[in-house]
């Protein structure tokens, strides 16, 4: 035994292993800064400083730097550490951050910002108005940026004085302040970010001017954060913000894991919980569990180019008709975490419809009458599901048993993720795809792309006329109850009288908590903000 | 010896080579393009070619492959698509963290196989032989990620006073007692799949060195019953042992792949795990380069290690 022979099997061996393996796997927040007060704190009690709050996210970062991020757990670290121009409040309403006020010119074109003029990167460099323009510029114009299309919009950025920033647009953007929220907004200094170069993604220390600082980053295993003494934001009640001296964020990919550091003390919040773990905390005394509608959906997309069945939109509803949706969210996987949906607009968007619900109950009848109408024999297609992951195979089957009774036969295929990404956007996929969207603040981010003829994310090939003309001019509006109107309206065709894709469930916002940690709160988009969380003694 | 030591060395250019060949092509045959995974959330064609050429993807695979390969040679595996860390670097900051665990469960996994191995064989085919083998052969059929989560549900839920912590890693620079009280858990699952090879070939060998005649004669020579076995059985018996133990490098690896994703563990197991999924082309070749050259060195330590176990084995003497 041994020697060479044994070292060249093994590790052939291991090639194969691998190989293998790589096939298979292929505001105000009631108490954000200016704010009006705690939500989770009990009656009458003042918040206390000092402490550490461990969080436990389920799966690791892969990139710090806003500009190359493509991933939405990345975001966890980033509302610690960096500011953005604007925030939001968990109902939707955009609030002021690093920008104070900002003005917008009649012709919609023109944003105005007045910056705040006390703060300082974490690297002690001060952040100004020429601070703004070189990131906004930076995450518009570097090669290779995943910002480019967010801030496509911006003709050119002018730093008119050290507490002026001026945004000029080529053309109306109405969603264009929901884009400065997040990533595209967010602020970090020139001088840390030029001296980490290629490194910078993963040892973004001292970049930001957020209420934690980083530092400490080991990848697969911990975050450290400590308390930015001299950060600006201050509680409604005028407390100095952060309340925590440390905040640690850890990955816990498996559920049942990070539930049980959960239990057991060594983490103190997470928001991820699974679907049957839920009614466990629930009946659990010494933790908190909150849970909220969240801006993400889950939808079918459907193949829709020439020559393929479902270029036929009759059939695309025929099935929308057929599923059970309330099932599939209380029966599936998610055991009733979420909440139905029948358009992408979700309920913390101001454009969303409470009484919109064309799909309540199936339909199955309806379903096989317009499959008939149709004249083209059975509905049959592929649904392309992601593979390694049981409860993503649960759903499939049992959607497919859904439409069987309304005699549509649904085959599942299982495939790497990113093979299903490449054959959607080759639009050669003999059916459906089952995949998500984490979602946008402003519901143009979770409409526009996704039915607008020829955008990127329109994997289903849709094109509509008179949704694309509502869409355009849901970005030009300046009115927010006209862009309102123009998003029902295209919502009403691209869902019920031309449908473009099939929505079934909101994603669900959901925090849970050790009963110590007050002031939490939880936030459609999912993502945690350490600056207003305190421990109660 | 040392001329021995050379060769083996140097043959293993050529099989790491095949190795970097295999994968290479292998991780590229997976369905899927890279590119939409590091390209942003609405990618546009323009962007998509930007990023295939800014990842050299663009160029022909025996290119790209002479051109990885050229770095390689020099100790530069390129950088993360994923992470733009250096694949290098990763490798470094994780192997300490999957070593320290493989020793752990090497060193759990050959006490218990020396221990139970020895009872079973001088009680051979007695209820203690049937019950130890049979719980053993229970253990190494239990999936790695089913072990590790039924440990860390017991020992959270079920024993009192949360003397093992359900996953995390403590360097043991930072904090020695956190570091080891972390690491039982995870070595035991990954020990446990190795365990019953181990105690088996222990057994073996104990009943084959049994029937020796100089086993005879040091029971005529009036020695008692303890120093036969451990003077003269298990010495002799361990050879093979030390055999087995080198080859399950390999399954150590494979086992710190589940074990470390099951704990949370930032090792090379759980770079690879998250590297596949998103072909993140530079980190799998790194990792696998990696495990091979571990592998491959293990062995040549196993073989080397036999001369000075046995005085019969020698590696000069068929080149003199």
């Amino acid at each position: 035994m041994g020697g060479f022979g044994m070292a060249r099997r093994s590790a052939w061996r291991f090639t194969a292993i691998f190989a293998v393996l790589a096939i298979l796997l292929s505001a105000c927040a009631s108490n954000t800064p200016g704010g009006t007060g705690a939500t989770s704190a009990p009656a009458g009690a003042k918040a206390a400083y000092g402490g550490s709050v461990t969080f436990a996210m389920n799966s690791d970062i892969t990139n710090m730097d806003p500009m190359l991020s493509g991933l939405f757990v990345d975001r966890h670290l980033m509302y610690a550490m960096y500011d953005s121009l604007v925030r939001v409040t968990p109902k939707g309403e955009i609030i002021p951050w690093l920008a104070t006020k900002w003005t917008v010119s009649p012709d919609g074109k023109t944003y105005t910002f007045t910056l705040r003029t006390d703060v300082k990167y974490h690297d002690g460099s001060a952040f100004d108005a020429a601070s703004a323009k070189w990131n906004l510029d930076r995450y518009r114009s570097t090669k290779g940026s995943a910002r480019v299309g967010e801030l496509a919009p911006i003709d050119t950025v002018t730093a008119v004085d050290a507490a002026t920033l001026k945004v000029d647009l080529k053309t109306p953007f109405a969603p264009f302040l929901s884009v400065l929220i997040d990533r595209s907004g967010m602020m970090l200094s020139q001088k840390t970010v030029e001296a980490g170069g290629a490194d910078f993604t993963r040892k973004a220390f001292n970049a930001g001017s957020g209420p934690f600082i980083l530092t400490e980053a080991v990848k697969d295993d911990h975050y450290t954060f400590k308390k930015n003494p001299s950060w600006w934001g201050t509680a409604a009640n005028g407390d100095k913000l952060p309340y925590l001296d440390q905040v640690i964020i850890k990955p816990i990919t498996d559920g049942d894991v990070r539930l049980t550091n959960v239990r057991t003390g060594q983490v103190q919040a997470t928001n991820a919980v699974t679907g049957k773990d839920v009614p466990t905390v629930k009946g659990d005394s010494t933790l908190v569990y909150q849970e909220i509608a969240g801006i993400g959906n889950n939808s079918l997309y459907p193949n829709e180019a020439a020559g393929f069945i479902f270029s036929d939109h009759r059939l695309v509803k025929a099935v929308s008709m057929a599923i059970d949706r309330n099932e599939l969210l209380n029966k599936g996987p998610a055991q009733g975490v979420g909440s139905v949906a029948f358009g992408p607009i979700a309920p913390s968007h101001f454009a969303f419809d409470p009484n919109f619900k064309p799909y309540a109950a199936p339909d199955i009848a309806g379903a096989k009458k317009l499959v008939a109408d149709v004249g083209k024999g059975p509905l049959k297609f592929e649904l392309l599901v992601s593979s390694g992951d049981a409860a993503t195979l649960q759903f499939a089957q049992l959607m497919q048993s859904q439409l069987a009774k309304a005699d549509i036969t649904m085959d599942i295929k299982t495939l790497l993720f990113n093979e299903i990404v490449l054959q959607q956007n080759d639009h050669k996929h003999l059916g459906m795809t089952l995949i998500g969207w984490s979602g946008r603040v402003d519901p143009d981010g979770n409409v526009y792309d996704f039915v607008y003829t020829g955008r990127p994310n329109n994997a289903a090939s849709y094109s509509n006329k008179s949704v694309d003309a509502l869409l355009d001019d849901s970005r030009t509006a300046t009115d927010q109850a006209k862009r309102k109107d123009d998003f029902q309206k295209a919502q009403q065709t691209f869902v019920v009288d031309d449908p473009a894709m099939i929505w079934y469930s909101y994603n669900a916002a959901q925090l849970l908590t050790a009963k110590n940690v007050q002031g939490f709160n939880v936030f459609p988009d999912q993502l945690p903000r350490f600056e207003t969380v305190w421990l109660q003694k | 010896m040392t001329r021995y030591i050379l060769r083996r060395l140097l043959l293993m250019i050529p099989v790491a080579f095949l190795v970097t060949i295999g994968i290479f092509v292998i991780i590229r045959i997976a369905p899927g393009d890279p590119v939409l995974t590091y390209a942003g959330e609405n990618p546009d064609p323009v962007t998509i070619a930007a990023v295939r050429a800014d990842l050299g993807l663009d160029r022909p695979l025996p290119v790209q492959y002479a051109a990885w390969l050229s770095r390689a040679v020099q100790g530069d595996l390129g950088r993360s698509f994923q992470t733009h860390q250096r694949v290098t670097e990763a490798i470094i900051e994780r192997l300490p963290v999957t070593f320290e665990l493989g020793v752990a469960a090497i060193l759990i996994s050959v006490t218990l196989a020396l221990l139970i191995g020895t009872i079973s064989a001088i009680k051979r085919n007695s209820a203690v032989d049937l019950v130890t083998t049979s719980v053993t052969l229970a253990g190494v059929s239990f999936p790695n990620f089913y072990l590790g989560l039924l440990l860390i549900l017991l020992f959270a839920y079920v024993v009192p006073g949360h003397i093992f912590p359900p996953g995390g890693f403590t360097p043991f620079a930072t904090d020695p007692g956190d570091n080891l009280r972390r690491l039982v858990l995870p070595a035991i699952t990954v020990a446990t799949a190795s365990l019953a090879v181990n105690l088996r070939q222990v057994r073996s060998s104990l009943l084959d060195v049994f029937g020796q005649d100089y086993m005879r004669t040091a029971r005529a020579k009036g020695l008692h019953e303890r120093a036969v076995i451990v003077r003269h059985a298990l010495k002799n018996a361990l050879i093979p042992v030390v055999t087995i133990i080198g080859i399950q490098i390999g399954a150590i690896i494979e086992g710190a792949i589940i074990t470390e994703t099951i704990f949370f563990i930032p090792g090379i197991g759980r770079l690879a795990v998250q590297a596949i999924p998103s072909q993140d082309y530079p980190v799998v070749q790194g990792v696998v380069l990696v495990s091979a050259l571990s592998f491959m060195l293990s062995t040549l330590a196993v073989d080397v290690l036999y001369a000075f176990l046995d005085p019969r084995i020698s590696f000069g003497s068929a080149e003199a």
